[in-house]
């Protein structure tokens, strides 16, 4: 009898916990880009990206601007994307600049990140339907809106203006999709597995995906642009204001 | 004190090292002929810890002693920070030894690889680029 009291003590305790739905993780606070490479854990660094495949018309361009910015740099005069002018990164390149670190900020109904590099800003509304393709108005970050699958971040963002470029400075249309799958991969490591499909633009979808890890008490640094000596001449051409004293 | 050319073969790994590390900055340093290094021995005459890149003004005598003035592109102060820099690590009337790659266009601006402070301190350009490595 005694023992009969202890199973169904312990079936009612189990079924309890099932009834608790599980608590999302904490990805509260500031997070470094996790590169692999000599020294990285390979099964923290992020796996190899997918490749670029884009359609015919888009691919002849592309590889066309590429072939430019090699030449150029080459002769001293690198094409100046817009950081050189201090224009922010938008989405989805915003998620990793070179050894910027990103802030996550979880709030009731919302997960705003911000970044180190030029003070980016996103915010991703969570629980809420996406607006339809068309309806969002065309910005730097588009509209993001989140959902919990288990423990894993769910984002969708719509929305990105075609002018800013994207994911390895390759075109996009106002078609281009992103989706986010946002998880802890150990303690205090962080991927968040980008996939961007565009049927305007893109064969396929391309999937890459960002590593990083938790920097416990980092205090951001700010990133104000006020002392940008770079300039870009009318070819495009990027050069440094030399002073002479 | 004057400017003294080194041969590509010096410090050919830390080259590397440092070239590989401007593949993740934040925009392309090709104005910079990262191939070659020149050090400067000089004064400070500005340091601005600002964004998006930090900046040293350096006045650097020749064997005669007329003054050549160089500017010096750093990265930005969030990435300084990571290679171990505070804002006050220089200032006006500092004598100090920067190893730098020298704009393409021969005009005397650079970017810095490494710089040896008064104190003796060797700070290079963001973590993995340090003089020390």
């Amino acid at each position: 009898m005694k023992g009969l009291a202890v199973v169904a003590l312990v079936m009612f305790a189990a079924s309890a916990h099932a009834q608790v739905p599980p608590s999302p993780p904490d990805f509260t606070g500031v997070w470094a880009p996790y590169r692999g490479g000599r020294g990285a854990d390979p099964k923290l660094a992020a796996p190899p990206a997918s490749p670029i495949v884009l359609k015919p018309e888009y691919a002849q361009a592309f590889d066309a601007k590429r072939k430019a910015e090699a030449d150029a740099a080459a002769k001293g005069e690198p094409i100046a994307s817009g950081a050189v002018a201090c224009v922010p990164y938008g989405m989805p390149r915003m998620m990793s600049v070179a050894l910027y670190p990103i802030e996550i900020l979880p709030t009731k109904n919302q997960i705003t990140i911000v970044t180190e590099a030029f003070s980016e800003v996103r915010r991703i509304y969570m629980n809420v339907p996406q607006q339809p393709m068309g309806d969002v108005p065309p910005g730097y970050y588009g509209r993001s809106v989140g959902r919990w699958e288990g423990d894993t971040l769910v984002v969708d963002t719509i929305g990105v203006k075609t002018t800013v470029p994207s994911y390895q400075n390759m075109p996009h249309s106002d078609r281009m999709r992103i989706t986010e799958r946002v998880r802890l991969v150990a303690t205090d490591y962080l991927h968040d597995q980008i996939t961007i499909d565009d049927p305007v633009v893109l064969e396929k979808p391309v999937t890459y995906t960002l590593a990083y890890r938790r920097m416990p008490g980092y205090e951001m640094v700010e990133f104000v642009c006020d002392n940008n000596r770079e300039y870009i001449d009318e070819k495009g051409g990027t050069h440094l204001r030399v002073r002479d004293r | 004190m004057r400017a003294l050319y080194h041969g590509r073969a010096i410090l050919r790994g830390m080259t590397a090292v440092f070239v590989l590390l401007l593949g993740v900055l934040h925009h392309s340093f090709a104005m910079f002929d990262t191939a070659k290094q020149v050090t400067l021995v000089g004064t400070v005459t500005v340091f601005e810890w600002t964004n998006p890149h930090a900046y040293i003004e350096l006045d650097v005598p020749d064997e005669t002693g007329a003054v050549k003035h160089w500017t010096i592109e750093l990265g930005s102060p969030s990435i300084l920070q990571q290679g171990g820099w505070k804002f006050k690590d220089l200032k006006y009337g500092d004598k100090v030894t920067a190893v730098v790659n020298p704009l393409k266009s021969g005009q005397t601006g650079a970017l810095l690889m490494r710089v040896t402070l008064p104190d003796g301190r060797v700070l290079g350009n963001g973590p993995g680029a340090s003089g020390r490595q």
